[in-house]
């Protein structure tokens, strides 16, 4: 280097082959990952790419080189998201949301949750008082698509023969309809957890809404005198599909109850750290839908006894439960540690 | 005394250019990266290409229900549209975790999903934005298709929706949507790095000695001036027409006469010589300029005088 020669060359002649090789790392590593490195590579990247962000930083302040100054930009970007890209391996990470993760946000969201079956419970109350009390409003509450040909004019013997059916050609049409229902309540519940964000009321009104329709549902088998066998077969898949929109909308409590107190931090924030937790209720609720959908499409016609429906229905709710209370309980402490 | 406004002008015109740039991106190390928002119309692209992919998957295990018999219309329809949801959504989130935030449509379209606070991409928030995307784009898109279906009311609601969800990335610079906000990241074009040669290099030591250059000479520039030089100067015409070079050459003639003008520089200078001219003034305007800069006064552009006007009064 001749005397000559300007600083900032100076300064990029001495470190363009480090440059160079850097990005021979971070190409190998865009290419096929952090692991397919070598034990050489593997420890270069992390100080090549602090090299490279100090020559970043030194070369805004003594160098105008627009395109020196662009290619280190670039550099140092992509071996940014080369160095902190999500470490932990697919395996680990479900099994801290299924260990940990779901279970303890279930258990920090207690309130919600008994707010949740709440909103669905006093639907179903006033649905079957409302029945009660004048059963045209059956017509009122039930949509066409979820009735499934069952009205008020439907006598006992109909009724049964929807709940009991063995006859395999009816499968098809009852596997639709069984589809159509799922398909209502996976929409629900998304709601149900998206709209919370607007101070929890329409969560809740959706929720009451799907109560209410339960109600009216069971008060008319229960008029014709069926009560139980229908709910063995609402049980079957019901503990899990009307608890999944319960959950999901307590997820969407905890969005509304972090816009309306959102204590010292800014409502966005709030929204932000209730965020965590409602997603994993979200999650849970998803996982209880497609459980849920499974039951349905299969169990319900499959299993025609009574008991037995309310056995898998009550047994499957007692798992859930189990899950939720007693999994990553010694984690507990340490979560709120951290 | 402030600035003129014919600076300001100028100064807007340029700012306004680089305004697609993110600009408070601040990774752990603590220096500043820029990157690159990616607009909405190359997003959508790579969507399109993520949908036809998931897709796919549905079609085949569509495909596979009907010809074993296993389920039939509209039954087969409804577990279509479901097993669409819970293939696409577990795909994105997985493909964004694998990939370092990108799925096969955005690797394709060479974007990339970044977390906004400079950290790692963290499964939390890519599961939100993604779950976010169901309710923003999927739902109304798919109540679209039906749309002939829905009262003169619904329609209106949906037409409202999807007004509101196109107006939240369109107004905001970063163009974020509801989701990216939420899960706070940041969709961008994944960086090129291309290193061109250094022009200091180039000028030989007879063409530094044959074009010398005053101080006075080179107070009329700034770095934005120098730096535009810089570019016409990187521009190679070996592999192109004849037509292009021509142009090429008659560039560097009107831009070495409009230098000479302006820095009263009174030598003559032939025409064959006039990239080493160019290349020799840049070589001392550069070094010029970043003493200048070491020394506290960093000159933006050719207005830096007015700056130290205003600055003085």
């Amino acid at each position: 280097m001749s005397e000559a020669t300007i600083r900032s060359t100076r300064f990029r002649a001495e470190r363009e082959a480090d440059w160079q090789r850097l990005e021979k790392i971070v190409a190998q590593t865009e290419r096929s990952g952090v692991r397919s490195l070598g034990f050489d590579d593997a420890r270069d990247l992390a100080v090549l790419y602090r090299q490279a962000m100090n020559s970043l930083s030194v070369a805004r302040e003594i160098s105008l080189d627009k395109s020196l100054l662009d290619y280190l930009e670039a550099l140092c970007s992509r071996a940014y998201l080369a160095v902190y890209a999500p470490q932990e391996s697919l395996g680990g990470l479900f099994r801290r949301l299924f260990v940990y993760g779901i279970p303890q946000a279930m258990r920090r969201s207690a309130i919600p949750l008994l707010l949740g079956f709440l909103a669905m419970g006093l639907g179903a109350l006033t649905g079957y008082m409302l029945f009660l009390d004048d059963n045209t409003w059956y017509n009122t509450f039930m949509p066409e698509g979820l009735a499934g040909g069952r009205g008020l004019s439907s006598s006992r013997e109909d009724l049964l023969s929807v709940i009991y059916q063995d006859d395999t050609s009816a499968l098809d049409e009852l596997g639709a309809f069984a589809s159509h229902l799922f398909s209502h309540n996976t929409t629900i519940a998304m709601f149900a957890f998206a709209l919370g964000v607007f101070v929890c009321l329409p969560s809740f009104a959706l929720c009451a809404y799907n109560g209410l329709i339960l109600g009216v549902f069971v008060a008319l088998h229960v008029d014709r005198g069926i009560g139980m066998d229908i709910f063995g077969w609402l049980s079957i898949h019901g503990v899990t599909e009307l608890s999944a929109i319960c959950i999901a909308t307590a997820g969407g409590f905890r969005l509304g109850l972090a816009v309306l107190f959102p204590g010292n931090l800014r409502r966005r924030d709030a929204l932000r750290r209730e965020g965590r937790d409602a997603v994993k209720l979200a999650i849970m609720a998803a996982i209880m839908l497609f459980a849920a959908g499974l039951l349905e499409g299969f169990g319900r016609q499959l299993v025609q006894d009574l008991d037995t429906r309310l056995m898998i229905g009550w047994g499957v709710g007692a798992l859930w439960l189990s899950w939720i209370l007693f999994s990553g309980r010694g984690q507990d402490r340490k979560a709120a540690k951290e | 005394m402030s600035t003129p406004a014919i600076v300001k002008r100028a100064r807007k015109q340029r700012s306004t250019r680089d305004g697609r740039m993110i600009r408070d991106f601040r990774p752990p190390e603590g220096v500043p990266l820029n990157f690159e928002v990616a607009g909405l119309g190359i997003r959508l692209a790579a969507q399109i290409t993520d949908l036809l992919i998931t897709s796919m998957f549905v079609l085949v295990l569509v495909l596979f229900l009907a010809a074993t018999d296993l389920a039939d219309g509209s039954a087969l329809w409804i577990i279509a549209s479901l097993s669409f949801f819970f293939i696409r959504a577990p795909y994105y989130v997985l493909a964004e975790l694998i990939w370092n935030g990108q799925t096969l449509g955005k690797r394709i379209c060479r974007l990339r999903v970044v977390s906004a606070d400079g950290r790692s991409l963290r499964p939390y928030s890519v599961t939100v934005r993604n779950l976010m995307k169901e309710i923003e784009v999927f739902y109304p898109g798919t109540m679209m298709i039906s749309a002939a279906a829905l009262g003169p009311g619904e329609y209106i609601i949906l037409l409202i929706w999807i007004g509101v969800l196109l107006a939240v990335p369109l107004t905001n610079k970063k163009r974020q949507r509801l989701g990216d906000m939420i899960a706070n990241t940041y969709v961008i074009y994944q960086p090129q790095a291309i290193l061109m040669p250094d022009l200091t290099t180039r000028p030989a030591a007879e063409a530094r000695e044959k074009f010398a250059f005053l101080p006075h000479q080179l107070d009329h520039y700034g770095a934005y001036e120098l730096q535009t030089l810089e570019k016409v100067l990187h521009v190679d015409t070996s592999g192109h027409s004849q037509d292009i070079a021509r142009r090429h050459r008659r560039n560097l003639k009107a831009i070495s006469e409009k230098i000479r003008s302006k820095i009263d520089y009174t030598d003559k200078v032939d025409d064959k010589d006039i990239p080493e001219f160019l290349e020799a003034f840049y070589l001392a305007q550069r070094r010029y300029l970043e003493s200048r800069k070491l020394f506290g006064d960093a000159r933006e552009d050719k207005f830096h005088k007015h700056d130290e006007k205003s600055a003085a009064l």
